[in-house]
């Protein structure tokens, strides 16, 4: 995020697109509802009448996939009605003139026909979002787990920097990260293109750094994303080693991973459970869970935060920076001789420039959020605020395509996926705890009443769901939640693995999984 | 709010009851909470009111959604596949040994981009870097990702 998770109390205008906040991120949700209260307005953008549509006062039920087109049409009336911050487009931005030549043809009658959002609505969302003086953009997977997941992210920061809805309080272009540490994890340099601290594989100086620090040569070139990793599995990737992640269940196209992890020589997992992955594994490395491990978690807002023990692990798991350490003794490679997490810790920070100013003991308190590039620095809980650190921020010009997979004659119905309130992720935990387990006990379809009853299906019935990648079978629960023509069901549930239906396409920068547009046929069973 | 604050100061009934301040794992907010324990058991969760994310706010899931860590199916100790072809359990002593071997025979038979490392945006931020560290340093390929793409 670009600012504070305090700045959600700050904003006048609140866009939210492809953010399901009251249900991923519910604290989050908490502390923009205390602004609304006051009178703050909040524009929402997303396919489902989900409850923070329900809190909206301009809701834009677009179709799933067609983000990139409902930016351009806000794009063009803010350009038109002369909205745009000359001042902070002409100190801070390159591209203004090609990017208006570029938008001038997307009108919001164009957008319209996309999308499926009026005409109207746009130009009022373009407006409101343009014309506030604090205004703020939150979005989740829903723009980026898309094949354009770039271009969706890209055509936000087009309005942000057009408006100068940036680097100020109650501003900013702010995407709310799902996982407790996955913002950590990048931190880390768990990237096929990144050492830890976002440094740059391909800088012959960030090579000769870490290969100074961990005594070995590097490859000058990137390494292959986890994608790449599995559809090369048994002709060029043979091992692997997985921390913590139950791909079977997360992961598109679950007979795709399933086939991949099985063409390979050797595969060990660490993890808290028998996971259906650890299920598949050669070695299977016992952890320690949340509770009961020191450490430290990154949050959203680039908060550096410790996490403590408080009970005894069972049997013999042990906490993973011990397992990795083990191992790689065992193995003969070098420089994992470490005693404790807070080791590890003060590692991080003397390679790390946006941890610099930090160390194990600084960080007790919880009251850094990075960069923190030197000691005594403060910490940045806003960025952006005196300048880009690349210099000047460029608007580029993005075109609307459809996603991997339109409906047709055989597929007729769009499914989009996502979260539940109550559970997280396969329900690995959630799943093995009591009182949610009684709340969520299992998945269901949301369907439109109309398609309910258009395609002889019976609410509390089940269903047959057939995409080009396999079948499911799940329950049907009648909502107008759901638009006409498109379903919803969660990934969570190993029982109903909606993930045998997803796997369309994949962004071509990111290799981020298209998770939000499927097209399926939907059956009475 | 004066109340609710006075309700979560209220002393425990039983005494032995250990407070841990700790940060919410599901997911970025990043919720300051602390862990009630006794007897080594984990026997409640409590916002922190002085949270610097929420401020003294927490979900259904950070609340309330903690049994799995003491859940009879916990990994208790190390599992190999034998010729039987199922795991079984074993000792970290063995588990290691047969790890190590398993990515020393595909680098020697592959080479050392054979070898691929997927982290966790669940784990501490020690596991990840030190995921990225085994490759890194052991086999000198950047083949290593999280889960941020899936």
């Amino acid at each position: 995020m670009s600012n504070p998770l305090s700045d959600l109390e700050k904003a006048d205008v609140y866009f939210c697109i492809g953010t399901n906040m009251t249900e991923c991120h519910p604290v989050a949700a908490t502390r923009m509802k205390k602004a609304l209260a006051r009178g703050s307005k909040l524009i929402v953008a997303d396919p489902r009448y989900i409850k923070l549509a329900e809190m909206s006062d301009l809701y834009l039920p677009l179709r799933v996939g067609t983000d990139v087109a409902l930016l351009l049409g806000m794009a063009h009336v803010i350009v038109r009605e002369n909205l745009l911050d000359h001042k902070f487009i002409e100190e801070r931005t390159n591209g203004i003139e090609e990017y208006i030549a570029h938008v001038k043809q997307f009108t919001p009658e164009w957008a319209s026909e996309i999308t499926g959002v009026p005409a109207k609505d746009i130009e009022k969302a373009a407006i409101m979002y343009a014309s506030a003086d604090k205004a703020s953009i939150y979005y989740t997977l829903g723009i980026t787990e898309h094949i354009c997941g770039v271009d969706n992210v890209q055509s936000l920061s087009n309005l942000a920097l057009m408006t100068g809805h940036l680097g100020r309080e109650g501003c900013g272009i702010n995407p709310l990260r799902g996982q407790n540490n996955i913002q950590g994890a990048g931190d880390a340099g768990t990237a096929p293109s990144d050492y830890p601290g976002y440094q740059s594989v391909l800088k012959p100086e960030n090579r000769e750094k870490f290969e100074k620090a961990y005594g070995r040569e590097m490859d000058a070139e990137k390494g292959i994303t986890k994608v790449t990793a599995l559809e090369l599995c048994g002709e060029g990737i043979h091992a692997m080693l997985i921390d913590g992640e139950n791909s079977v269940v997360s992961d598109p196209d679950r007979a795709h991973t399933e086939h991949a992890f099985g063409k390979l020589d050797f595969l060990c997992v660490i993890d808290i459970f028998l996971t259906e992955t650890a299920a598949m594994a050669d070695v299977v490395l016992p952890a320690t869970a949340w509770g009961e491990t020191d450490g430290t978690f990154t949050s959203t807002e680039r908060r550096i935060q410790r996490v403590r023990a408080a009970v005894t692990p069972p049997g013999e798991a042990k906490p993973d920076w011990w397992i990795l350490s083990a191992l790689a003794n065992s193995m003969g490679i070098q420089g994992f001789e470490y005693d404790s997490p807070a080791e590890v810790f003060n590692e991080i920070c003397s390679l790390v420039p946006i941890y610099a100013g930090v160390d194990w003991d600084l960080i007790d308190g919880g009251q850094y959020q990075w960069p923190i590039p030197y000691k005594g620095h403060p910490g940045t809980p806003r960025l952006h605020e005196d300048g880009f650190t690349n210099g000047r921020a460029v608007l580029r010009a993005i075109g609307y395509r459809d996603p991997a997979e339109v409906i047709d004659d055989e597929f007729p119905v769009w499914l989009t996926t996502g979260r539940r309130l109550q559970n997280y992720h396969t329900r690995t935990q959630t799943g093995r705890s009591s009182g949610i387990d009684y709340l969520a006990p299992e998945e269901y379809l949301e369907v439109h009443p109309d398609n309910v009853q258009k395609w002889g299906l019976t609410d509390g019935g089940w269903a047959k769901v057939t995409s080009r990648r396999g079948e499911i079978k799940i329950k049907v629960k009648s909502t107008p939640r759901s638009p006409r023509g498109t379903v919803f069901a969660s990934f969570s549930y190993a029982e109903t693995p909606v993930n045998i239906l997803t796997g369309s396409g994949y962004d071509p920068t990111t290799h981020t999984a298209e998770m939000k547009v499927t097209v399926v046929r939907v059956e009475p069973l | 709010m004066a109340l609710l604050q006075e309700l979560r100061e209220l002393p425990l009934i039983n005494s032995g009851v250990t407070k841990t301040r700790t940060v919410c794992g599901y997911c970025g907010v990043g919720c300051s909470v602390d862990i009630l324990s006794k007897d080594d058991h984990i026997i409640g969760v409590q916002p922190a009111m002085d949270g610097p994310a929420n401020l003294g706010a927490l979900c259904v899931k950070g609340q309330f959604a903690y049994d799995y860590v003491h859940h009879p199916d916990r990994l208790k100790k190390p599992l190999v596949r034998r010729e039987d072809g199922k795991l079984h359990e074993t000792t970290w002593e063995e588990a290691l040994q047969v790890a190590a071997d398993g990515f020393r025979k595909v680098e020697q038979k592959y080479g050392r981009h054979a070898i691929y490392g997927v982290s966790s945006g669940r784990t501490p931020t020690e596991a990840d870097y030190l995921m990225q560290k085994f490759i890194r340093a052991g086999f000198g390929t950047h083949n290593i990702d999280n889960c941020s793409r899936a």
